[in-house]
């Protein structure tokens, strides 16, 4: 058999998968999607959309609400969510409200981890004086999606992997290559090229783990991808192995961080995750 | 410290965070002790939750432990990183971290085991 053989196989394999087994995405992300393409589209109205279903606009005025984005005022109103966050942020949100479930059923502690590692981008994009935190936080709430995908529709391939997670004391993403030659990264960029998300999120859901990949938006997916590893580290939540995942040092190079960075960004950190708690009890 | 809710909340707990109104007015300032007065108003303007420093009630002992054992946590989940500078930078920070904690926790107990002795 000749490698191009193998290869061809794999990707078909793949190709099947990404047909068969991507859950659709969220109606309301979709209406917010087709509403945002018409640029005559008023904010008003995105908001009004929204507001229709009351559960979930409440799910988004409690995240917007949260330490996250350490607002002096109360957000009361999706409309002026809008206004303060902008219409990415309050889509992102939406985007994970409307998914909420989904990550709670795939993985025990992966809904600690994935508000954890947000709160962890923040963070660093904080520490490092940007003012797109906002947008960042939310790439690091969805960068583990393809591991809900890979926990919720390929049930046999996940029971490998947590199996070869134990007995070859290996990172989730190393067995998970090791089991079908590609990992939850990819999984997600499927997920994303699937859903129409926007590449500030595409990026980093396919590339945390391989930051020096990145193209379009290196910067965010780097500032996610040593976000993972701090909140690994810290122990907040729970992402399929027991290891901290090394940080590349290119990525951390490029950003220009140094080690003293790290104090400060834990500092930020800290006030953010004791009040994420109440992301944490009841989901709905 | 932690956040819990109003209905929890019990008078002499200390605020680890300032409170602020929906428009921004300051209601409590961080540091400051709860009152049955605050918790009124608290109910009153439909706040729900508060954060308030952890008590401790770990003896100098127990905090030593604590500690420890965050130690050895972390020395766990960095063990397949060890000998990468980075990574011994991020555990390093971590670990101080937690020193401090134990360091700050001891501070507040001390002058309580003092009065306790004087007795
Ligand atoms: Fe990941
Ligand atoms: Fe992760």
């Amino acid at each position: 058999m000749t490698t191009t053989g193998l290869n061809d196989r794999v990707a078909a394999k793949r190709e099947v998968r990404r047909i068969k087994n991507l859950p659709t995405v969220p109606g309301i992300v979709a209406k917010i999607s087709r509403l945002v393409e018409n640029p005559e589209t008023s904010a008003a109205e995105v908001g009004r959309l929204i507001t229709q279903d009351q559960v979930l606009s409440a799910k988004v005025l409690r995240m917007a609400n949260s330490a996250f984005f350490g607002m002096s005022r109360k957000i009361s109103s999706i409309a002026q969510a809008l206004m303060i966050l902008g219409f990415d942020v309050v889509k992102g949100l939406v985007l994970t409200s409307s998914v909420f479930d989904m990550i709670q059923k795939s993985m025990a502690g992966l809904w600690e981890h994935s508000i954890g590692c947000a709160a962890a981008s923040g963070a660093v994009a904080t520490a490092l004086g940007r003012d797109d935190a906002e947008e960042i936080l939310v790439a690091g709430l969805l960068h583990d999606l393809g591991k809900v995908v890979l926990a919720l529709n390929m049930p046999e391939e996940m029971d490998l992997i947590k199996s070869k997670v134990e007995s070859d004391n290996v990172l989730f993403y190393e067995a998970e290559t090791a089991v079908m030659d590609f990992h939850h990264g990819e999984i997600g960029q499927w997920l994303a090229e699937h859903w129409n998300l926007p590449e500030s999120l595409a990026e980093p859901m396919r590339l945390h783990h391989n930051p020096e990949r990145a193209m379009v938006q290196p910067e965010c997916t780097a500032i996610v991808h040593i976000a993972d590893s701090i909140i690994r580290g810290w122990g907040f939540g729970y992402a399929g192995d027991p290891w901290v995942p090394p940080i590349s040092p290119a990525a951390w190079e490029m950003l220009k961080l140094k080690g003293k960075d790290l104090p400060e960004i834990l500092n930020i950190l800290e006030p953010k995750l004791a009040n994420l708690s109440e992301l944490t009890q009841s989901g709905s | 410290m932690k956040r819990i809710s109003v209905e929890h909340a019990q008078p002499g707990q200390i605020l680890a965070q300032k409170l602020q109104r929906s428009d921004g007015v300051l209601l409590a300032g961080q540091g400051s002790e709860v009152t049955e007065g605050l918790l009124r108003m608290l109910t009153r303007m439909n706040i729900d939750s508060i954060v308030i420093e952890e008590e401790n009630k770990q003896t100098p002992e127990e905090l030593e432990e604590t500690f420890q054992n965050r130690c050895a946590e972390l020395e766990g989940r960095f063990a397949r990183v060890t000998g990468l500078p980075l990574m011994a930078a991020l555990k390093a920070a971590l670990i101080d971290r937690a020193r401090r904690e134990r360091d700050e926790a001891l501070a507040a107990i001390l002058p309580a085991a003092e009065e306790g002795a004087a007795q």
